[in-house]
This record gives C-alpha cells, structure tokens and sequence, in this order.
C-alpha cells in the first residue's frame, strides 16, 4: 500500500514546528510498510492536487500568508476535484483560514478565502488574542479521544457548522469558545499547533487511514507503540484538566 | 533628594545584603512612578545591545573592554533585560538627583522591551545582534519586532552597529534616516555553506520583496547576501574579520590576531560586534582582545563543571540557538552523553513546538551513547528524538536531580543543553553534584 502527500508552500508555511506533522505521518507509515511519499508544492509549481492522498497546509506568518494566497486561489478547480474524490486535507491555522469564506483583517480589509466551507474569521483585538495550552475531546471517524495542542490565534472564526472537537480547556475557534476547528469526511482543520500530531497519534493515525482509502479499501491499522507519545499527552492533560 | 528613589534604593541594598538580586526594586519604582526610567541623567556614552540571541553576551563583553580601556562602566551584567531589571540597575547605580556618575553605561535590552523604553535610556549607541524566530507565544512574529524597532529608531540619531550579515538586522538602517549606521561581519571560512537547510526568516529583500541572492551562509539565515533587483545588501562592512582559524581558536582582522575563549561562530559575531563599538569609540582594540581571551562570557553559556567526567552545560531558547550548540557538541568526536532540559515557563516560551524547528536529528551520531530528557516537558523533547530515529537511546527523567546523578554516575563526558527557567536549577545540582 501506498499514500501520496502534498506539502503546500513548505518553505513559507512552515511556522510553529508544523513540519513534525509530516514527520509523524511518514514514520507511522513506514512502520507499518505503507510507502509513504512526501512531495513539496512552491508556488507556481504545476502540480495536479488530484494526484495526492493527503493534501497537507500549515500556518504562516502573514507576511508570508499573503505571498502564497494568490497562488493558492489559482489551484481552487484542482483542489475542489481532489476534495470530491475524497483526498484527506489536513489544515492548520492560516491554512484552515483560507478554506473559509473570507478573513477580515484588524483594520476591516477583507480578503476572500477559497470559500470551501461557510465559516469565516475576523481578526480580533490583542487582549482576545487565542494562546495557550489547549484540551479538547473530539469524535473522529467513530472514535472519540481527547487532543491536545497549543494554540496562538488572534483570527475569531465563526459559523463552523461542524467543529473538529470540544473544547475542554483553552479557547478554540473563538476567545473563550466551546468547540475547536472544523472536520467532515475528509477534511481536518484546526488551530492545534504543537505541533498536532506527535502527541496525538491516534489523530495520525485516522489522517492515514483517509488517505489510505482514497486508493485502498482499510478499516484499521496496525497498532505501534505510543508510550512516549502517549505519556507526553498525558502530562499535558493532568496539567490542564486537574 | 527624591523620597521614591530613597526607597528604591533602600530597598535595593538591603536585598543585595541580604544576597537576594532580582529585579524587585525596579519593579517597585515603576509601581510608584511609570516615568521612573526616563528620570535619569545618563552617562554620555549609553549603548544598548539587542536582538534574539547573543544579547548577554555581546553587552558583558561591550562592558568589559570599556573598562579595560579604562572606562567606568555600568552594566545589567546578568541580563536582567526587561523593565524592572533596568529600572533596578539604573536606581542602584545613580546618586540621590537621579545623576549617573559612570562614563559609560551598557545596557542589554529585551527586543519588546526596547520598542517602549529606547527613547528614555537617551542611548548614544545600539548595537542588534542578530533578529530570528524565537518564542512566538511571547515575542509574536518577527517581522511585528522588527517593525516596532523600525519605529522607535525612525528619528535616533545616534550610533547604528549592525549585524551586516543579517538581512533582518540591515534593513534597520533603511528607515532610520538621521542615524549613522555602521555594520560587522565575517568573511567566508570553513564553516561557511553555498546552502542551507537552517533559514526560516529573512528569505526575502525588504524593499522588493524579491528572494534575496547568497553568495554563502554562516548559519541559519546569517551570510552574504544581496538582491537581485535593487542595492540592498551592498553596505559596507567596516570591521569585517577576514579569516577563522578554529583549530587555533584564533580569528583574524587587518592582520590583528584575536583570541576568543569560545572559538564558534556565532560568538565570533559577537566580538565584530564588541570591535566595531571600540573602534567608534577610539579605544584600543587589543584591550578587547585581552577580555575575550579572559572573561568568562556568562553562566551557563559552554560553563564547564567537574563531574567524574567533564560536564558543559550550554542555554538553548530557539531553534538557531540550539543548532548552534548542537554544532559546537558535535564537532567533539568523543564517546559521550547529552542531556536536554526542557521546560515551558513564560521565559522559556510556553509553547515547545520551535523543537521541531531545530535539527535534533544531528545527534545521531555513534559516539553519543545515550541522550538524557528532562525538564517539564521531557516528553516532548523525548518525543521529538524519537522521531529521529533516536529511541534506543532515550532516557527520560522528571526529576531533574536525578537525570543529572544519572549523567555523573555514567562516568562518561557529557554535554547539557537547558531553557532558560532549568538552567538555574541545573546549575545548582551539577555544582552539588561536582562536590560530591
């Protein structure tokens, strides 16, 4: 078996150590003999979204956001015809953002997401800026577990219609929220940074099993060991829950 | 005679009596009177040092020439760089009117803490070491950094000692037009690389936008560089060290030898630095020279401790930070162990992601026998090794006393890295640890 994963902008979209992701979804692969190929899309790079399993964007600095939106709204037909033949997205903070509706920067300029879905952001003031350890438990894929992450956002996003979890301590989607990121079928959004996947590899582990079953037909994979991934978690967890 | 400042320096001596430093008299001042720092009349040399990293040192080792040219010099020597430790520094070293009778005053300064308190330290000289990613749960996005000194040093008209090297660093002396902007930097030498995999700012020219062109890096984003379309990047760099000799632990400009105690790159930076200050000042070069053969930078920076083995113990707080180190740990071909202590206080930065930003994957090297986690967040450095491929070599430790037996009852060399809130700590135990 074999998964293909696109890794957007990696050189501009690259703040908050979001590379582990990819690192985690490529060593959980191998482990288990699933071939794993991790190709990079700059901008400008002809590239057919359609071509990949996973389709991979992490958050940027602004700067650098706005250097590739303009190249991303160019790729909007080759995403959506990845995203309706069931390619799994994972989103993160910017990238999350951009699939939305619009984003109304602090001095009330807006700029037009991908308008995928129908949540859209607001920049907030400074003192409801989202930073943070962060809890939450979520229902992914039939399974429900909790996740832990950090988050440091000051974009409000609002009218998610479905959240990707359930805030247990920290903000979420919005200053002081109850739910946290957006998720259907196949597309994973959040704000967790962390970054996510490392200490919670059973979202890892669902990520691959979407992308797996682009091509394949696989209801469960095996099970490696997580102790330390699992007790770095847990640590997290005490702290916030107690 | 001020009764406020009476206070704050009452209090300030009696802490000091009783060998409790800290910046609490500040803090009390500051209380009493938020202008407290401008009240001052500075000495009429003021040079504040900033920037991510190499702050601490480059300002102690500013300091330390200055009086070994035979200045009088006050210092934050322990970088107590945030309001309160200079509001503490500038009470206890000032006569009842608020006068400070030094020559010079050196100042280490926070990168946000310069944006609100630059103009009331009336600086002569500042000196930026050097602009990276770094705690961004804390600091926010560089570029918001760089714009807020962009703007406190719009109408400075004094002294600019620039990191040449730094594209973050030069455009600073794009938008301060009334200042006299002055750069370092170092020629190419074996460390130098046509490429990197260490960059994550400063890609881009600051007035086209267009990626910027390098003839080579020094490390992370640090090197020779220009663009492509306009002039950015063809300053000149009026002390320029010409050639490293790391074997001899010697650099060299116009000729003059130098001798650093910590022969790394990144300090060589901070000597350009600490030369290019002197030379503005028309002091003798070599008197700086004798302290960077002599002073013992800062704790906790390369700081050797005598266990049954050697033990040296570096601060890591960023991903450039902590390359570098891991660098200096990896030219020693030796059999030894490394300890990683990493927590997540406010100092530290709550959020320990930039580990993934650094290349840990370099210790996996055959003579590093075992690496040691520690700190409050061990797993996630543990975590971090793992998926390097290092799993067979982790230990994790919760306690920090007993990962740092653990090291000495290796009897084997070892290197320690600690964020800033374990170092202290770390410190205390290996130094009770080397008498036991």
């Amino acid at each position: 078996m074999k998964i293909k994963i696109i890794w957007m902008y990696h050189t501009l979209m690259d703040l908050y150590g979001d590379k582990g992701n990819i690192e985690v979804l490529k060593t959980r692969c191998q482990k288990r003999g699933i071939d794993c190929i991790v190709d990079t899309c700059a901008i400008g790079e002809d590239k057919n979204i359609d071509d990949y399993d996973l389709f991979f964007l992490g958050g940027g600095a602004d700067k650098e956001q706005n250097m590739i939106f303009s190249d991303l709204i160019q790729r909007k037909e080759s995403i959506l015809e990845a995203m309706n033949h069931n390619t799994a997205f994972l989103l993160i903070c910017g990238g999350y953002q951009l699939f939305g509706q619009y984003y109304k920067d602090q001095d009330g300029n807006i700029v037009d997401g991908l308008g995928f879905f129908d949540y859209y952001t607001e920049s907030s003031d400074r003192d409801h800026r989202c930073i943070g350890d962060i809890a939450v438990e979520t229902t992914m894929d039939g399974d429900t577990f909790q996740v832990v992450g950090f988050e440091n956002h000051g974009g409000q996003t609002k009218d998610v219609n479905q959240p990707f979890a359930r805030v247990l301590k920290g903000h979420g989607n919005i200053y002081k929220g109850e739910y946290e990121g957006f998720m259907n079928d196949t597309v994973l959004a959040t704000y967790m940074h962390g970054p996510l996947l490392p200490k919670n590899p059973m979202v890892a582990d669902k990520i691959i099993l979407r992308a797996l079953n682009k091509r394949h037909k696989v209801d469960s994979l095996e099970s490696i060991n997580d102790d330390l991934e699992n007790k770095a978690r847990e640590v997290m967890l005490k702290r916030l829950l107690k | 005679m001020d009764i406020k400042l009476k206070l704050v320096q009452l209090t300030h001596s009696v802490l000091t009596k009783l060998k409790r430093g800290g910046s609490f008299p500040g803090q009390l001042a500051l209380a009493m009177d938020e202008n407290f720092i401008d009240r001052f009349t500075m000495p009429p040399i003021v040079i504040c040092v900033t920037g991510t990293n190499g702050k601490t040192s480059t300002a102690n080792l500013i300091a330390e020439s200055l009086r070994s040219a035979g200045l009088s010099v006050m210092n934050n020597r322990r970088g107590d760089n945030l309001k309160y430790g200079i509001a503490t520094l500038l009470a206890a070293n000032s006569n009842s009117n608020y006068e400070i009778h030094y020559n010079a005053a050196v100042i280490e300064i926070d990168e946000l803490t310069l944006y609100r308190q630059f103009k009331h330290l009336k600086p002569t000289h500042l000196v930026i070491t050097n602009f990276f990613r770094d705690q961004l749960d804390r600091a926010g996005e560089m570029e918001t950094i760089i714009r807020k000194i962009e703007e406190v040093t719009e109408d400075f008209s004094g002294h600019l000692i620039l990191n040449g090297d730094d594209p973050n660093v030069v455009r600073i002396a794009d938008h301060a037009k009334n200042a006299k902007a002055h750069f370092y930097g170092v020629k190419e030498n074996e460390v130098s690389q046509k490429t990197t995999d260490e960059a994550s700012e400063g890609k881009f020219c600051p007035r086209c936008n267009a990626p910027l062109i390098y003839d080579y890096y020094q490390y992370s984003h640090i090197g020779s560089f220009h663009c492509p379309n306009d002039d950015f990047g063809k300053h000149i760099r009026e002390m320029l060290v010409d050639s490293i000799d790391y074997k001899e632990g010697t650099f060299t400009i116009h000729q003059q030898i130098f001798h650093p105690r910590l022969c790394a790159i990144y300090n060589i930076y901070n000597c350009a630095a600490v030369l290019l200050t002197m030379k503005l000042l028309n002091l003798d070069l070599r008197k700086a020279d004798k302290v960077f053969k002599e002073f013992l930078i800062q704790e906790g920076r390369n700081e050797l401790f005598t266990l049954n083995e050697p033990c040296v113990i570096n601060l890591i707080k960023n991903p450039t930070g902590a390359n570098e180190v891991m660098k200096y740990i990896l030219a020693d071909d030796e059999e030894m162990n490394v300890c990683i202590f990493l927590n997540d206080g406010v100092q530290d930065g709550c959020d320990v992601s930039w580990i993934w930003d650094a290349h840990f994957e370099r210790l996996n090297k055959p003579n590093i026998k075992e690496i040691i986690c520690g700190g409050t967040r061990a797993y996630d450095m543990a975590l971090r090794l793992k998926y390097e491929g290092l799993e067979d070599k982790i230990k994790v430790f919760e306690d920090m006393s007993s990962a740092i037996h653990y090291l000495n009852e290796a009897n084997t060399k070892s290197y320690v890295m600690s964020t800033y809130t374990a170092l202290h700590k770390a410190r205390a135990i290996l130094e009770k640890e080397a008498k036991a």
